[in-house]
């Protein structure tokens, strides 16, 4: 369970909570034999998200080469032949993970009030939801044929 | 205590009940409403994907290294538009400045790339009338191609107000504004590069569908 | 807009001068006033109200007799379409437009909406988009495919000329009307509410307001998709519905119900909100349930964007798609049963006094529910086989909008009209203007359940005579006269109490919520102090504080009264300054949209004039320098 718990940081707030700053990490650190490793990638994801450096534009530069970094990534794997089976669900993870990196620290949800965030991720949840459900929809009950 | 001497200060941050901005706040709302917008064109594109009757076909027409330039390109400008909100709040003019005419240069060259790509696709016969791939892919790029015009403007316009002593820190909210709509154009180019380009461009012949030459 | 507000103010050269006066024709093209924009709202909607009406008298003339041939096939189809479109788009949808225009402000103590100039666009662009929309019966081309130009029957290969082709581009004009409405009000309700007022202690009409705004926010966008790929396959040759090319025409019908279905409850949940003011104003105690209504509308909102394939049970989805629509459709009956409990509760026990206002709250309750259930039943797909494109359909969409929506909106028509105007409507009228429509309703929709299951088939233009038909469709179009009847006791009773003028006080009803706070009607910066709210229902505890600790019944007088406003210093209220240019966009976006069927010149004027009216728009102050005060 806690191993669970700290895979999907819970911090004793809620699930998924990556602590926005350095002092709001979880205390106790983490003890089971997972620990030291998770702890280290926790460490990285607070380091990378808490906003250190958040209003200074080498975090921006940051995010940018990130971003320009997965967009090569997307091409070459578009052009290895060994790897074109998997391209549909490599193409969705990277472009999700795109998004988030824009939405979150580009367009500052991640730093800004709850408010925005909740506006956006509920068109969002009702989009995805309907459009998934007309594509099965169309897939699956003879759209088209 | 009588508070009769307060004034409505219409779109500005004071004088509500969260906090928050105003002007933000219907940003924020204006482009979740713009998520079901593309959401819908997209949710077209995939659901007639692979369902065109004759050519030409993604296999024939998408060219995946020029426009995987044109998305690195916008994909930087949304760095552009981050910087230049940045340094205009921290009053360095002159920064703000070179990063706002940086992105408008980088958008206009990505609708040159569009403008370009176009004129290819009709050239070897790929229009909106030709096929339902033409007719989804054309509808999903060109408005998108308008958001970004649309935004092109938008930035000109505040670019030239900058200039004119208008746009300072003290209102850097309004091309804070701009670069939440650019950003999010940005992340709809994102998903197209990725669905329409990436994942649509090895598609051939579906089934049922007349094989194709180029040069009809 | 950004608006620029920087040291030095830069303004775009005008063409015409900033509208300053304060009365005439140009404060009513140029207001940016909620409550000018709500009337002119109501107004507008009301003239197409009739509109409707008369396109629908003509359809139930033609269906009076069977083989009548009073109205022929061509022109039948044309009134049947426009009467839909009119009535849920230019109707229903505007009238509770104005409704939120009116007392959003006043409910959650605003002295307007976020943004002002923003609202006369919406009212702007819904003017000349409706116009634009009806323009097609001068050209005798009117949309003839059905409120739903479902293709192939709506493509340009079965259904040339222009008709269908103004009526999409007509709605994606009102699509912008309406998203920049809903969006106003999401950042009003959001942001613009008085100190005190937190989201649970807001009035239900306003909770209904925003769930309906965020509804409107999400689902016309998906209207506007179709629109122009509707136009597109008309006007420039797409493929979007074209089988012979592979396009599907199904694929319309489900992106047409993902809006449409939605759409439903952005016309029923306003209903619902005035409803949900008007039975505890007069039953004299507080809602039953609260929450409870609140959180059901909430859920009402989310679960109806997961039913609309019920409208599709007879295009072959597939036995999977059907039993999962079948059981999210009665699944969404649930929160709508909850709110019919809690009204009725809410009745329970009160001190009912039976005005106008609650006698169509109360009819509502009784019709909508009728309609509810009808609705329930072609829920059911085995069921919904029997029944699509029957007259069963008809009478169950008219029973939830008729006798839902139109009855609540007369209902707060005559609850709200004192608080609009500041004087009465005359009651005896009212009553009449009640039963008579009740009547009417019943009459004319009744019957066609029975019609329906007997298996008369919706849009044709007549029937055969020995189909057993005649006497409901006679009886039904004699209900149809009945309710324009009392429609015409309705606008005598305006008239008539226009003239006589028994004037309001503040609070007629000895009401509830904020707007009856102030003087009827408002002065035009609404409070003069903005409220301190610490209630529910604040206006009602400000008035009788003895209920609060624990006193059955108010057992004093009032103790709070109206805001007076004889001495108050108006220079130290500022509001915004008019503006023109909103009426210039909306004139220009229904321009463009002309000349895409037209010319290319046309939309180049209209996109100029868009362009301008926006470029003005965003160099304009709120307010002109000179005015400004300290």
């Amino acid at each position: 369970m806690s191993i669970l718990k700290d895979l999907f940081h819970y911090d004793g707030n809620g699930w998924w909570r990556i602590p926005k700053t350095e002092e709001a990490k979880a205390n106790p650190k983490l003890e089971h034999p997972f620990g030291k490793f998770l702890g280290m990638s926790k460490d990285f994801l607070i380091f990378i998200t808490s906003g250190k450096g958040h209003a200074s534009p080498a975090y921006y530069w940051a995010i940018a080469i990130i971003l320009g970094l997965i967009t090569i990534v997307e091409v070459w794997w578009f052009d290895v032949e060994g790897l074109r089976y998997l391209l549909v669900p490599a193409m969705l993870f990277f472009s999700l993970v795109k998004f988030i990196l824009v939405v979150a620290f580009f367009m500052h949800l991640r730093f800004d009030n709850k408010l925005y965030s909740n506006i956006f991720v509920t068109c969002m949840i009702i989009g995805v939801f309907i459009f998934s459900l007309f594509l099965v929809l169309s897939a699956f009950h003879g759209l088209g044929n | 205590m009588s508070n009769q001497g307060v004034t409505v200060h219409h779109g500005e941050e004071i004088n509500n009940s969260t906090g928050v901005s105003n002007k933000k706040l219907l940003m924020w709302a204006f482009l979740g409403s713009d998520v079901m917008f593309f959401g819908t064109f997209i949710g077209t594109f995939m659901a007639y994907r692979n369902k065109s009757l004759n050519g030409p076909y993604p296999e024939d027409t998408l060219d995946i290294p020029i426009t995987s330039v044109s998305t690195f390109v916008l994909l930087m400008s949304s760095l552009g538009v981050v910087l230049a909100v940045h340094y205009l709040k921290e009053s360095k003019m002159g920064l703000a400045k070179f990063w706002l005419i940086l992105v408008i240069i980088m958008g206009m060259i990505f609708m040159g790339f569009q403008v370009y790509e176009f004129t290819h696709f009709a050239h070897i016969g790929m229009t909106p009338q030709a096929n339902l791939f033409g007719s989804t892919f054309f509808t999903l790029t060109s408005l998108h191609g308008a958001h970004v015009s649309l935004g092109i403007l938008w930035l000109i316009f505040l670019l030239y107000n900058e200039y004119k002593g208008n746009l300072t820190s003290e209102n850097a909210i309004d091309l804070e504004l701009a670069g939440l709509y650019w950003h999010f154009v940005d992340i709809v180019w994102i998903i197209i590069f990725a669905l329409l380009y990436l994942i649509t461009a090895g598609d051939g012949v579906p089934p049922g569908g007349l094989p194709w030459t180029a040069g009809h | 807009m950004s608006s620029i507000l920087g040291p030095k103010q830069f303004q775009i050269p005008r063409i015409f001068p900033r509208p300053m006066s304060h009365s005439g024709i140009w404060y009513w093209l140029g207001t940016v006033d909620h409550k000018k924009i709500g009337t002119m709202y109501g107004i507008v909607s009301f003239f197409w109200f009739i509109m409707g009406g008369i396109e629908a008298l003509l359809i139930r003339v033609q269906l009076s007799q069977a083989e009548n041939d009073i109205i022929s096939p061509e022109l039948y189809n044309q009134l049947f379409t426009m009467h839909g479109t009119t009535m849920v788009f230019l109707v229903v949808m505007p009238l509770s437009a104005a409704f939120f225009n009116w007392l959003i402000p006043l409910q959650i103590g605003a002295r307007d909406v976020a943004f002002p100039r923003l609202n006369a666009l919406s009212l702007w662009v819904f003017i000349f988009g409706s116009i634009l929309m009806n323009i097609s019966w001068f050209t005798g081309e009117a949309p003839n495919g059905g409120w739903f130009g479902y293709p192939p029957n709506s493509t340009i290969q079965f259904n040339p000329g222009n008709g269908m082709t103004f009526w999409v581009l007509g709605l994606n004009v009102l699509g912008v009307a309406s998203i920049a409405a809903g969006l106003n009000f999401i950042v009003t309700i959001i942001n613009m509410r008085a100190p005190g007022m937190t989201m649970m202690r807001m009035p239900v009409f306003t909770w209904m307001t925003f769930i309906t705004s965020i509804l409107i926010v999400l689902a016309l966008p998906i209207l506007g998709v179709a629109g122009i790929q509707m136009t597109g396959d008309r006007v420039y040759g797409t493929n979007f519905f074209n089988s012979e090319a592979g396009g599907d025409p199904i694929f319309w019908q489900h992106i047409f119900w993902l809006f449409g279905h939605p759409e439903v409850y952005i016309l029923i949940l306003p209903a619902m909100g005035i409803v949900s003011e008007i039975l505890p104003t007069f039953a004299r105690k507080p809602l039953f349930g609260y929450t409870f209504i609140v959180f059901s509308g909430a859920i009402i909102g989310f679960m109806g964007w997961f039913v609309w394939s019920h409208h599709m049970f007879t295009v072959g989805l597939g036995p999977a798609a059907n039993t999962a629509f079948t059981l999210s459709t009665m699944l969404i009956a649930i929160p709508t049963g909850v709110k019919i409990f809690n009204w009725l509760a809410t009745l329970w026990g009160g001190s009912i006094k039976f005005t106008t206002a609650m006698l169509f709250s109360i009819g509502f309750i009784a019709m909508f529910t009728i309609g509810g259930l009808s609705g329930v039943t072609h829920a059911v797909s085995p069921s919904d086989a029997q029944q699509q494109d029957t007259y069963y359909v008809v009478a169950h969409f008219h029973y939830v909008l008729f006798g839902g929506a139109i009855f609540a909106i007369f209902g707060g028509l005559y609850f709200w009209w004192p608080k609009f105007t500041g004087y009465m409507l005359n009651e005896r009228l009212g009553i009449l203007n009640f039963i008579i429509m009740m009547i009417g309703f019943n009459l004319q929709f009744a019957p066609m359940h029975w019609l329906g299951l007997d298996g008369m088939p919706r849009r044709i233009y007549t029937y055969a005579e020995n189909m057993g038909w005649e006497l409901s469709n006679l009886a039904a179009t004699v209900g149809g006269f009945l309710i324009a009847f009392s429609v015409l006791i309705f606008i005598i009773n305006v008239f008539i109490s226009r003239r006589n003028k028994k004037l309001a006080s503040g609070d007629p009803w000895d009401a509830r919520t904020l707007e009856w706070s102030i003087s009827s009607p408002p002065p035009h910066y609404n409070f003069v102090n903005i409220p301190q709210v610490e209630h529910i229902d604040d206006w009602w505890y400000k008035k009788y504080p003895e209920l609060l600790e624990g006193s059955p019944k108010q057992t004093k007088s009032a103790k709070a009264t109206v805001e007076d406003t004889s001495n108050v210093d108006e220079s130290k209220i500022h509001l915004p300054d008019l503006s023109y240019y909103p009426l210039f966009v909306g004139i220009g976006l229904s321009i463009a949209a002309l000349g895409v069927i037209y010319s290319y010149a046309l939309v180049t004027i209209g996109l100029i004039l868009v362009f301008w009216g926006c470029i003005g728009w965003s160099t304009e102050p709120v307010n002109e320098p000179h005015e400004k005060h300290h």
